[in-house]
């Protein structure tokens, strides 16, 4: 029997068997079962990802499961690549969440908000594997719903959880209206709604549907993916869910927005004219430059983390909109590198991202706090933790040998190497796409120093932080998974060549783009090539052999401490706050940002030259939200505000609406 | 001219950061210390630096006799160095008080405040006098 077919199935019911399980079983037991049963759906759906991805495709159609459609599951490379990496994703968190929920039996680890969690891995690999689209608007809705409810775990704890649940919960089901509008449009247009039959009719579309059908589609894809200008609800929801939901969403549930988008407008469409990639560009350019400034400048971690998600998902569309422009412009080698590096780099993000979200929700959970300026301080007291957030960060940085560098240097080359024969757009947009990558990865080194030196280095800056504990084992497996994968991921890339191959093949991108990498990732048709495995080794045997000759010469170590202008002692007040490192950035960007502070001085009551206090205050709104949403919210507002005045509660009233309508329908059917 | 070098100093391999302090001169000595690192007299040339942090220096000069406000910080920043460090007591006042001996605000030379290795008499010292004394830390 088909591999892919039997552990897609184990992975189903091993998440239904953890979703009773999180409902029947006592407190004590509840974490440590759902988590496990999430741990083996996870790894049967990297199972069931990696068989796809090396060759094995399964299709089958349960007529009876749905009424008129029935539901139709395909699995092909590209479905195969997305069941790996939610999989793998799912089953690192899954470890993580035994130690997180704990046995409180609260919160997150009440009985509905543990037996969601398997369902939530279930819905999202059912995803990529949808072959209808009937089928694929149901997974994406029960993920939809899952989630809402996940981000909603704690929402008697702060009535922010509730904000962030309103936002998630009117952008996603808008997001699946405008999805639900693209692909039953295509579907009708075409006359087949099964992924087979759309593909086949695509040829015969008449532009307009076709380029409709990408708007659509596009425009729900890019709001679940957190891409700028429809990513609001995310910096909210990442930051106000439980830790292990946040990594979930933003490791794994925001890659099926680059899957919806890939699945529609390069398969089912298969590729489109030259301005639905310029959009789709300009699009992750904005998302990129605008995301990792948001981080750059946030003090919450978790809210860092969500817009850096925004950023890495701007890079993942400048790679799938270069791939379709180097497509359309006839450079395939070009477009398959692209392709390859936007693949690549969904799994790097996936790992560093699940890893950085674990390592902020064991900070939570350590200190209760997710303020950057409250923290410091907590590589003495929480070293391990410490140790494995530095190679997120490093991932995340997109420094060498992490696993973001990979990705990006592919990005890079496949945009430096289109030739000019491509045409003016082609020459104009690459090489400014080239400078938003390079911008985005300078600010975004900047952001995660931040991250890392004022939240885990120096003292700490609050009680809190300077009571923290190490996390339980199961956080620490959770996140050495992932560190493990990350690193995996950073030295030897090339595993992945052989899938990059596949899918690039099967989306019609037609050249292999990694063909033949070894050790090496070579980039078939492109005179470039690099070797991450020589690199870390590199790095590491520079700063190894640097020790090793300081010591053999015998130079004895010199210590000095740190110092106060001999102002001491020394306190905690001295140190780089998040906000005071990341001031320079927030002056330099001033007019994107636009910051609203104040500060306010109050004089002694003796003399107005003496200063008795200095109060600042610096507020960071988002500006998108605050232009583009308000003005929305508020007119939907006043609807609904003045769509009461109809309904008084006068019986006679309503009677009288009654009647009106009905002689309108029937001089409506007189009429026709 | 070579210079003889100060055992002591043998450690710092030629490569001497300087860190100065102003304990309570009257800026005398410092005009000339500026002027031994001016194109000049140019002390870079001999392997000697000024730098900005007492981390930084293996060397600590100090001007003046040391004020009671300066002698705390004084010892701060000597204790703030990494070890091998030497101090050079630089001007007639940091070595005995000079004309401002028996102040009411005057703590003491500089050697009751903090070890001195080395010292360079004048009121103020030569730019040359000085060089010099910095060249026999360095070695070159
Ligand atoms: S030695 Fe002379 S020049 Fe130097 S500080 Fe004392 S009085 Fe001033």
């Amino acid at each position: 029997m088909n591999r892919v077919a039997v552990a897609l199935c184990a992975a189903l019911a091993l998440a239904g068997l953890g979703a009773s399980a999180g409902l029947v079983l006592p407190a004590r037991w509840r974490s440590a079962a759902v988590g496990a049963a999430t741990v083996a759906a996870g790894v049967a759906g990297a199972v069931a990802g990696a068989a796809a991805v090396s060759g094995t495709g399964w299709q089958v159609r349960v007529a009876g499961l749905l009424p008129l459609a029935g539901v139709t599951l395909a699995v092909d490379a590209l479905a195969g690549w997305f069941l790996l990496l939610v999989g793998g994703v799912a089953a690192v968190v899954g470890v993580y969440t035994v130690g997180y929920t704990g046995r409180t039996g609260r919160g997150p680890a009440a009985r509905g908000a543990l037996a969601l969690l398997p369902l939530f891995v279930a819905a999202m690999l059912l995803v990529p594997v949808a072959g209808s689209v009937s089928t694929f608007l149901l997974a994406w809705e029960l993920m939809a719903v899952t989630s809402l409810l996940l981000v909603l775990s704690e929402h008697r704890h702060s009535p922010a959880v509730r904000t962030a649940g309103l936002w998630y919960a009117a952008m996603t089901q808008a997001g699946f209206v405008v999805i639900l509008l693209g692909l039953a449009w295509l579907a009708a247009a075409v006359g087949g709604e099964s992924f087979a039959a759309v593909r086949a009719g695509a040829a015969e579309l008449s532009p307009l549907v076709s380029s409709g059908v990408f708007l659509l589609c596009m425009a729900g894809f890019a709001s679940k993916a957190g891409a700028v200008p429809l990513h609001p609800w995310l910096p909210r929801a990442h930051a106000e869910a439980p830790s292990h939901v946040s990594a979930l969403m933003s490791a794994a549930m925001v890659k099926l927005g680059v899957y919806g988008i890939v699945r529609v407008a390069f398969d089912l469409l298969g590729g489109g004219p030259r301005w639905w990639w310029l959009l789709l560009g300009a699009v992750g350019a904005v998302s990129a430059l605008y995301g990792i400034l948001q981080a750059a400048v946030a003090t919450d971690l978790k809210r860092l983390l969500a817009f850096s998600t925004s950023e890495n998902i701007g890079l993942i569309l400048l790679g799938l909109a270069a791939a379709g422009l180097l497509a359309a412009a006839g450079q395939l080698a070009g477009a398959g590198a692209a392709l390859a590096a936007a693949f690549l780099h969904t799994a790097n993000h996936a790992g560093f991202k699940a890893l950085l979200f674990c390592g902020a929700g064991s900070v939570l959970h350590a200190t209760g706090t997710r303020d950057l300026d409250q923290l410091g301080g907590l590589s003495r007291r929480m070293p391990v933790t410490t140790g494995l957030v530095t190679v997120g960060a490093l991932g995340a940085a997109a420094l060498p040998p992490g696993n973001g560098f990979v990705s990006e240097w592919l990005l890079l080359q496949a945009l430096l190497h289109q030739v000019p024969a491509g045409g003016t757009v082609l020459t104009i947009a690459a090489p400014v796409a080239v400078a938003v990558v390079a911008l985005t990865a300078g600010v975004g080194v900047a952001t995660f120093v931040k991250a890392l030196g004022t939240g885990f280095l120096a003292r700490p800056r609050s009680a809190a932080a300077a009571a923290a504990i190490e996390s339980p084992p199961t956080m620490l497996a959770g996140m050495g998974l992932a560190a493990a994968v990350c690193t995996g991921l950073a030295v030897v890339p090339t595993v992945a060549a052989p899938a990059l191959d596949r899918i690039a093949t099967g989306l019609r991108v037609e050249s292999a783009p990694l063909h033949g990498s070894g050790i090496d990732l070579r980039l078939a048709g492109i005179a470039s090539s690099i070797s991450p495995l020589w690199i870390a080794v590199g790095v590491v045997g520079i700063a190894v052999g640097f020790a090793a000759v300081a010591r053999a010469a015998g130079r004895p170590r010199r210590r000095a401490r740190a110092w106060d202008c001999g102002d001491g002692p020394l306190t905690a007040r001295m140190e780089y706050t998040a906000t005071s490192f990341a001031e320079p950035l927030q002056r330099v960007f001033e007019d994107v940002l636009a910051p609203e502070q104040d500060v306010d001085v109050t004089h002694s009551a003796e003399s107005a030259y003496l200063v008795r206090a200095v109060e600042y205050r610096r507020r960071l709104p988002d500006r998108v939200e605050s232009r583009l949403y308000r003005p929305v919210i508020v007119a939907a507002d006043a609807v609904g505000r003045a769509a009461c005045r109809l309904a008084t509660g006068s019986v006679h009233r309503y009677l009288a609406y009654m009647l009106t309508a009905l002689v309108a329908v029937l001089v409506a059917g007189v009429l026709r | 001219m070579p210079v003889e070098p100060l055992p002591a100093a043998a450690g710092l391999g030629g490569s001497v950061q300087v860190r100065h302090v102003d304990a309570g001169s009257c800026n005398g000595c410092e005009i000339e210390l500026g002027q031994a690192f001016s194109p000049v007299y140019d002390a870079e040339r001999h392997g000697v630096r000024l730098v900005a942090s007492p981390r930084h220096a293996d060397v600590l000069t100090v001007t003046g006799p040391v004020t009671v406000n300066m002698a705390g910080p004084l010892r701060k920043t000597y204790e703030a160095m990494p070890e091998p460090r030497l101090v050079v007591a630089v001007g007639d006042c940091a070595r005995d008080c000079g004309m401002f001996a028996g102040g009411y605000g005057v703590h003491g030379p500089v050697a009751t405040v903090v070890p001195v290795d080395l010292q360079v008499p004048g009121c103020p010292p030569e730019p040359a006098a000085i060089v010099s004394a910095l060249r026999r830390l360095s070695g070159r």
